[in-house]
Formats: C-alpha cells, structure tokens, sequence
C-alpha cells in the first residue's frame, strides 16, 4: 500500500502529457486487472497513476478494411466477440476467449493485456503481506533468480538466460505475433507504428526492462492485416486445468492452404518461451508440402528443436511438440468446415 | 423401531446464502473498531534479530505495533489436560511465514502500509528441513496397529500386490478467510471467527492469556468451509484478543491468503506402502500397509492411516505401521477426509490393482468380501452397505458396458475412455449434547445445541427432525449453533455433526410434547403448539435434554460442559460401525495432449439413515469434486532451499473450476443404523470424499493401462 496520484485524462495527447509531467514511477492504467494486482502484491509500486480510460473513440474495433484495427481501449471480450474476428479470424477469437475469466475479459483491454506480466510464482512472491522474498531479478534487479535452479515447472524453454527464465504469460499478444501484427503508439516524441513483436525484450542481463516502449509511450491501436489464412486457424492453449489458468504450452496456427498443399503457415508458441515466440522452423517444415498429421508432427518437433529445458520442464518440449501438431489440424479442419 | 425417511426440503439458509445475507463472522462491524494485519517471517528457520517499528508507525492512522515483548509465555499444560495454544508471537522463528508483529491501526488500508514497513533482521538457523527427505528430518514411529495374524496369512497368500503410493501436501482454501474479531468490554472478551470449535478457541485463549473462561464467549455464525482447517485453534486468535484488551477497542483481522497458506493446518504429504494377499479363491486375507506422513517438530495431528480399511471387506489379517516425519514447517492438521482420503487412494488403487493381477473384475472383485465382523475387536459391524453401495452404483453408472482390458475403449477421435470404481470409508462418530428446546405462544421456537454450520447444512438437518416431531412454525424456528453463550458447544468435525445434534433435537422434541400434553391435562385445545401455548396464556414452554452415546457416561457430559473434547466412534462397546461409499468415474484421456477429463461421475454412500436428502446429496457432489481436483490438480509446492510454501494463492494452487466438473450422480441406501443411535444417523461428509481419488487412478489405468501411485496426476505423467 503506497500513496499515489490519480489522473484521468481525455485523450491520448493529454495522457502523454501527463506521464511526462508525472516523471518518473508513472504508470498508464487501463481495465487495471493486472497493475492493482501487482500493486496489491507491492511488486509494482507506482506514484502516479494515469487513468486512460476517458479517452473517447480508443475503443473501436473496426473490421471492414483490409487491415483489422483495434483500439487499445477495446475490452478483450468485445473484440473476441467482434462477428468478423469470429468467422475470419478463429485464432485471435480464441486467445482471447481462453486468456481469462468472462468478468477479467470484460475489464481488460486489448492494449493492455500486451503488457501482461509473467506468472513466475518467484516473482509474485515478493515481500509484501506473503512470506515470499525470494530473490527475483525482475521484480528487484540484481538479487538473482531463484527459478533457475527452483521449481521451473512452469519456466520458459526458449529466450531464458541465467538472470531469468520467466515465461511471457499472455496469449492474446502470441496470436497477433503469429499474424504479424502491429501497434500504433503515442508519446512523448509521437506517434509510431512498429510490429508487436518488436514490443518484447528477451530478459538478458536486464529481466526488468520487458517491453522496447519509451517511457510515456502508450499503443493506442492494433493493427492486424487481412489474411485469407486467418480462416484456417485456432488459438491451442494446453493448460493444468480446462480453464482459468495460463498455458502449459500453447500454439497460434494460420495455414494458407491450397488443397491438401501448405502455401504458407504463421505459427507462434505460447507457455513456452520468454517472449512471444514466433516459430520459423515449424512454419518451413509444413511450407510445400502435402499436410498429414505426421507432417504437422514433424513441424511441432521442429518448433522444439533448439528448445532448453531445465529442471523440471523438459516435458513441454514434448507437449508443446504435440499442441503445435494438434493446433496444426485443427486449423486445416476450419478451412474445410 | 426405525423412523421413516426423510422428504427432500430446501437448506433453511439457502435464501439469505443467495442474496449475500448469512451473517460470517469477519462481516461484524462495530463503531470505534480497528483493523490489523500481520507480518509474515520470511526465513524457515531461526530468531528475530531485530525488529524496528518507527517507519510502521509513522504510517498515517497507526495505532499500536504488537512485537514479542508485548506477549508472555502462557503457562505450562496441565498434565493429562489439553494440548497447549498456539503460540503467541515469540522471537524464535519455526517456519516461514510465523507472525512476527501484528500492526493495528484506524484502517485497513494503515494495516497494511504499516505491515510492509516492518523488515526484521533475523538469525537465521544454519540449516532446517523443509522437505521430509531433508537433512534433519527425524522419522518418529507411532504405535502399529494388528489383527490375526499379517505375516502368516501373506505368507500363504496365493497372489500379491506391493506398491507405494503418494499424496502430496494440500491446504483446504474454504472461500472465507480465516479471521479474528475481539471485543473487549466491562471485563468480558467476545471473540467472532468463523470456526469448528467455538468451544476450543475459548479454551484456548484462556489459556494463552490467562484469562478465566466464563469471561469469554465465541460466536462463529456461519462458517464459510471449514473443512478441518477451522477445526484447530489459529494462530492469530489469542493475539488479536490480547490487542483487543491492550487497546480496549475491537479489533478486527482477516489474513491475506498466502498468510492463510502459511499459517494455518494443511493436510500432510503421505506415503503408503501397501501390501495385499489374497487366497486361492481370490479373496483378500492378508494386509501389511506401512505409512507416513510430514510433520511439524511440534505437531500432534497423528498418522492414524488404518482405519476402516480392514474393515471394508472383512480382512482377518491386518498390520499397520505409521510415523511421523518432523522437519520444520507450521503444523499439518485435519483436511477433509483427513486419513481415509490419501489411505483410500492408497489402499483402493491397491485392491485395483489387485484385482488386474488375478484377472478379476473390480466390481466383482470387491463383491466377494461382504464384511460383516470388525477383526480388530471382534463385534459385529452394526451395518455395513457397502456391496449395496457397489451393485446400485454399478447399474447406475451402466458398469457392463465396460469392457475389461485396459486401453480396450477408445472413441472415434482416438480418446482412451476409462471406466473406475474407487470405494470409501470413514468411522461412525458421535459425541455428547446438551440442548434447550423452547416454543413460544407468539409463533418463534428456539432450539440451541452444540454445533457449526460451515456449509454442510447442520441447521437444515436440524430443522428436518424438528419439523417432523413438533406442530411449530417452521419460518420461525431459530437454530442457535456455534455460540457458547447458547449451548455447551462441541468441535463439530470428524462427520459427527448431524449424529450428534439431531438425536438430541428428536429427544427434545418428544419432551416437549409431553410437557404439553401435561400443560393441557386433558383440554382438547386446537391449532399449533403456540396456538395451544396462547390458549392457556403461557408465553412458552422450555426443557432441557441430554444425550450421551452409547459407550459413554454422564463423565462425557462434564467433558462438554467444560468445553472439552469427547468423541466415540467407530468402536463401541459391542459394535462397530462406518459410513461407505462407492464412487464410479468415467475419464477421457486426450490422445496426444493427454489432458484427462472426468465427464461422469456416480457415488452411492451407504450414511445411515439421510436427515436431509438436499444437503446430504450437496455433501457428497462437494466431497467428489474435491476427490477429483487431489487426484488431478492440487499439490502445495515447497521450494527446499527456503521453506514455505510457493503456490499460496488461489491462481497457482490449482483447484477444479466448473469446467473441469461433468456429471455427478448422487445416490443413498438410506438405511438405518439403530445402533448408533434413534435416528440411525451416521456420518456423510467425510466419506464423501474417501476413495474418490481411487476411482479417478482405476480410471486412468483403465483408459491407458498406466498405473498412476503419485498425486495429482499431471500431463507430464500421461504423455
């Protein structure tokens, strides 16, 4: 519990504004279902907090033109909920839909669930009201990291480093990865447009720095392009139980597909990584060739080639194998149904 | 004479429970209160070094810091007394997450502030053993239990089945925190918590503060799951109320959860060795079973792992070994089917397992061993439906449409389906009562007894029996349980509830009806008891009853009074008698991902006679949802090199949430025990739970031919 300020502005420009007036330790906050989280936990301790909410219009959802563009203040539901995004676009649909519980959905905003941070049980255990402490580099940089050699279950096997293996927990932001989605943002020196992948850091020596955002930077709009593949996809997410948890593995699958022929595939994968983690090695095993599930097999192991396990978790490289294959037939089944 | 079944009526709080308007205990709210928090020790093992409050109490609204210094030890137990309370706040630190300052201020939001402010400096201990395969764990064998002969039978046994099985450490997580509200006025301390034991927490906080206990009355209104974990006294209860009386204004505590996690009782992680020999006709004879379980250095929650298991089918020849493994973690204590649950799983996955071994099937199998004699003692079991259980739940569940070999059943899509049958057991309990029936000529009855209403539905039992015996208005009729200024109150734990409080409820029923009878002497005077009450100008009409069990004595009733302890069960003088069940569950087991799903369920529980068929059946679904979310999902995790507990939320501690539930059909034999007592009650709550976990393990098996003996069973053990 600390102090802090609270503004609410009215549109993007006057948010800028604000963070830059508030220096340092601001935040922007929108739907708040995981900042008043973390604050609760005294893991995120903010002096000021800029409300955008007030901002009129950055809510749209528009899906006509040939780019779907959605407005950082959307709530998760209304764009999972969106008829275009249901029919031509199943694999946002449903990372949407399996990221969390209906209330949360309705809360949480499309922007803001890109900048979800990890489930890692070292992390969340800060000092606070819990008896936790365990060292965290994230959460207090240079005390270590105790899930390299603790419990890693649930840690990354691909982007880890020695400071941090902590999973990106979000599924939402793997599945615009997969359909090359990008982000129109605001701050303090304008307005830019840059990929959503180009959003996520590896950890390195620095997992506190997360996201390349300057500070006061603010997405105000996903952009995500048309793609005819966009029928022939699914959002797998393989979790511990059948809802409201985060993923064990999960995988994001568009195919292009002529026939029985893959003219083009984006896969992305989920649980499993540090980042949202695109998998080109999956997308060039399937590309000309004939699709049968021993080859979708094939390209989930190839997804999990260069993968590292540490102590606990080397049973995702199997299963993530395995969504990838299972997520891979269930988006070739939607292009025939 | 046996009475006749029940009618199925609705829980009597279920309307208020749905508009939010059942009263817990942490919703008192009293003008002047104060709010408090703890701080949590964030090292397993050692000793406060040094604890500084001046940045705590420049908090705006603080009040009071609350260290070590403020608390004295409490006197040494009486021998051949109760156990001793649970320390206050003391500088030598036992396990991670000990309180070591409890912070009250104007608000909540103060407590907090102030709480997080608080960063002792502590001694640590060189090392400590947060794992029972840790350096310093100390293994400390109890005494074994024996009938006929184990050694001998096994040894002429025909066919065998040795394996070990595991259930790890799980915490019981009830909806409603655990929480402490005191009230100290003119002399008298008012304790609200939601608990089991009103009558243990006022014991126990007379003797941690030395304080008399005529001056101390709990009040534990509803409770919102109790499920074992509010059965024991807490940690925070004595040091709340010392606040309380320091400050002179109420103070009020609600533990954060990862503080629950850390503080409270949680069931132990268990390992059971089992062995089983059956003869040449395929009828088990022999058992040797070895047990043990995680232990604090201090903690007294025994491993009494071999109740009921002989039992089930009526083995001569039994021999049980448990112990405790200390190491440094807050107690274990009581979780919902406390022994049977992991000692069923244990034991049932072994009778499966058994059963593939000798080609039989598991239905059949069991069917064989129709129980009748407690080898232990030698008397009859008083009932025992078990095979009932079995044959409904069977034809229920559509049983032969399975077909035998594992693996053998698959759907179109490749998904293993896996038929299972896991059975249950758990001792018939009961204890002592004492309770004040009152009617009153205008309309209201009032009937106060020992007992809690933590969910399962004591009151609705209650009422059920009073309704029946008595002409009132039942919208009237007021139950007064868990407040020891009402009744002498009882720990209501242990399935002893509804044994125990509705014979006394049909006892007292009956005397007031003859005191009527009395009262009119003849008049024939129409309409309700309060009618006729009005009629003669009596403004009510009391009496007093108490029941004592068979096997106990007015000693038991003294026992009660003074808010003691006083349970028998399951062995009585000339009988012995346990509730049963049989649960029946269906899993699909995904062909490559290996997700395991549970779309059917159907439990039959052989409880004695069913008071209310409403709450009873609620019992059973809650106790199979349970079974399955130990057999598949929960599992507290301890990060050895820190002790503690790293899970402790409701996001990570994972729990079955409604889309892992399918069907669960509930079934009863609802036949009376006339033993135990005039209602032929006996237990339903816990055995509910027993042995659903098995089913869940048989059904795997089953479905893919892999044995599972550690729970939960994850993804990572099927792929």
């Amino acid at each position: 519990m600390h102090r802090f300020s609270y503004v609410r502005p009215e549109s993007p420009e006057a948010a800028v504004e604000a963070f830059v007036a508030a220096g340092a330790d601001a935040r922007y906050i929108a739907g708040g279902t995981t900042l008043y989280d973390l604050m609760k936990l005294d893991i995120e301790k903010p002096a000021h907090l800029i409300d955008v909410t007030a901002i009129s219009g950055m809510d749209a959802v528009e899906t006509g033109g040939e780019v779907l563009r959605f407005g950082a203040l959307a709530p998760m539901s209304a764009v999972a909920s969106d008829p275009v995004v249901l029919s031509d676009y199943p694999v946002l649909a449903e990372a949407l839909d399996k990221a969390a519980s209906q209330q949360l959905r309705n809360m949480a905003t499309v922007g803001g669930n890109l900048f979800q941070r990890t489930r890692c049980l070292y992390f969340r255990n800060g000092t606070g009201n819990a008896a936790g402490g365990y060292p965290c580099n994230k959460r207090e940089p240079g005390s270590g990291c105790a899930a390299v050699d603790g419990l890693d279950r649930g840690q990354a096997v691909f982007g880890q480093s020695k400071s941090c293996t902590a999973v990106s927990p979000g599924d939402w932001p793997v599945a615009l990865v997969a359909m090359d989605a990008s982000a129109e943002v605001i701050g303090p020196k304008g307005k830019r447009t840059l990929r959503v992948t180009d959003l996520y850091r590896l950890p390195g020596t620095t997992p506190h720095m997360e996201f390349t955002l300057a500070p006061g930077e603010m997405v105000t709009a996903i952009l995500v392009p048309r793609t005819k593949a966009g029928r022939a996809s699914t959002y797998h997410k393989i979790r511990d139980r059948e809802s409201y948890a985060f993923a064990l593995a999960s995988a994001a699958v568009a195919l292009d597909l002529r026939g029985d022929s893959v003219r083009g595939a984006h896969i992305a994968l989920g649980g499993v990584a540090t980042r949202p983690w695109r998998s080109p090695a999956a997308e060039t095993a399937l590309v000309g060739k004939r699709l049968t599930r021993e080859g979708a097999l094939a390209a989930g192991r190839a997804a999990f080639a260069d993968a590292r396990p540490g102590r606990h978790n080397a049973f995702k490289l199997e299963l993530g194998a395995r969504t990838v294959a299972d997520a891979i037939m269930i988006a070739a089944e939607r292009r025939r149904a | 004479m046996t009475v006749p079944a029940f009618p199925d009526r609705a829980r009597v709080d279920a309307h208020e429970k749905v508009i939010g308007k059942a009263p817990y205990a942490a919703d008192v709210m009293i003008p002047g209160m104060l709010f408090a928090m703890m701080v949590p020790a964030t090292i397993a093992k050692g000793r406060i070094a040094g604890l500084s409050t001046e940045a705590a109490m420049r908090v705006p609204g603080m009040t009071r810091i609350f260290t070590a210094d403020d608390f004295s030890p409490p006197p040494p137990p009486a021998p051949g007394g109760p156990p001793p309370p649970p320390p206050l706040i003391i500088s030598e630190i036992a396990y991670r997450g000990q309180p070591v300052a409890l912070v009250v201020a104007e608000t909540l939001e103060a407590a907090i502030e102030g709480a997080e402010a608080i960063r002792p400096t502590y001694e640590e201990a060189s090392s400590f053993s947060s794992r029972i395969d840790s350096a310093g764990a100390k293994q400390e064998p109890v005494k074994p239990v024996s009938a006929g002969d184990a050694d001998a039978a096994m040894a002429r046994a025909a066919a065998r089945h040795k394996a070990e099985y595991i259930s790890p450490a799980q915490h019981h997580n009830p909806m409603e925190m655990l929480s402490t509200t005191a009230v100290w006025t003119d002399g008298q301390l008012t304790i609200y918590e939601g608990t089991q034991g009103a009558n243990g927490i006022k014991g126990n906080v007379a003797r941690a503060l030395g304080l008399d206990p005529a001056k101390i009355v709990v009040k534990s209104p509803q409770v919102g799951g109790g499920f074992g974990q509010k059965g024991a006294g807490q940690r925070q209860t004595a040091i709340v109320a010392k606040a309380a009386m320091v400050l002179g204004k109420p103070v009020k505590l609600v533990l954060p959860r990862a503080q629950i996690f850390h503080n409270a009782t949680f069931r132990p992680l268990s390992r059971h060795r089992v062995e089983i020999g059956a003869d040449a006709e395929g009828k088990m004879i022999a058992v040797r079973y070895d047990a043990d379980h995680q232990q604090s250095r201090v903690g007294r929650f025994p491993p009494s792992y071999h109740s009921g298991l002989a039992q089930m089918y009526g083995i001569a020849n039994y021999h049980g070994t448990a112990a405790d493994i200390r190491i440094d973690t807050q107690s274990p204590g009581y979780m919902r089917s406390p022994h049977p649950h992991p000692g069923c799983f244990a034991f049932e996955s072994a009778v499966d397992e058994l059963a593939a071994k000798l080609g039989e099937d598991p239905v059949a199998f069991r069917l064989k061993h129709d129980s009748k004699v407690d080898a232990f003692t030698g008397h009859p079991l008083s009932s025992c439906y078990l095979n009932e259980c079995i044959i409904e739940g069977a034809r229920r569940f559509g049983w032969d449409r399975r077909s035998a070999a594992p693996s053998s059943m698959t759907l179109p899509d490749g998904t293993q389906v896996g038929l299972g049958l896991g059975c249950g057991v758990y001792p018939a309990n009961q204890h002592p009562a004492i309770a004040t029936l009152k009617v009153m000529a205008d309309g209201r009855t009032q009937f106060a007894v020992a007992g809690h209403e933590m969910g399962q539905g004591i009151r609705s039992t209650i009422e059920q029996v009073l309704v029946r015996n008595l002409d009132i208005d039942p919208a009237k009729l007021e139950i007064l349980i868990g407040d020891t200024s009402a009744a002498p109150q009882h720990t209501t734990a242990g399935s002893w509830g509804t044994a125990s409080a509705t014979p006394v409820a049909m006892e007292a029923s009956a005397k007031l009806n003859a005191a009527m009878t009395q009262l009119l002497a003849g008049r024939d005077v129409s309409g309700n008891l309060h009618r006729q009450l009005a009629s003669v100008k009596r403004p009510m009409l009391q009496v007093e009853v108490s029941r004592v069990p068979p096997g106990q004595t007015t000693k038991d009733l003294e026992t009660l009074r003074s808010g003691g302890h006083t349970t028998i069960g399951p062995n009585y003088p000339t009988f012995t008698t346990f509730s049963y069940i049989a649960h029946f569950v269906e899993v699909h087991v995904e062909p490559r991902t290996r997700r395991v799903r549970v779309p059917r369920v159907v439990s039959i529980a052989d409880c004695g006679r069913v008071i209310s068929p409403r709450t009873a059946a609620s019992q059973v679904l809650g106790g199979v949802v349970w079974g399955i979310g130990a057999a598949l999902r929960e599992q507290t995790e301890v990060d050895p090199r820190y002790g503690g507990w790293l899970n402790a939320d409701l996001a990570d501690y994972i729990v079955p949430v409604n889309a892992d539930i399918g069907d669960i059909d509930v079934g009863f034999i609802d036949r009376p025990d006339p033993s135990m007592n005039a209602l032929g009650v006996k237990g339903l709550g816990e055995v509910a739970m027993s042995g659903a976990s098995a089913a869940v393990a048989n059904a795997i098996f089953h479905a893919t031919g892999r044995r599972l003996r550690a729970m939960p069973f994850r993804i990572e053990q099927l792929l």
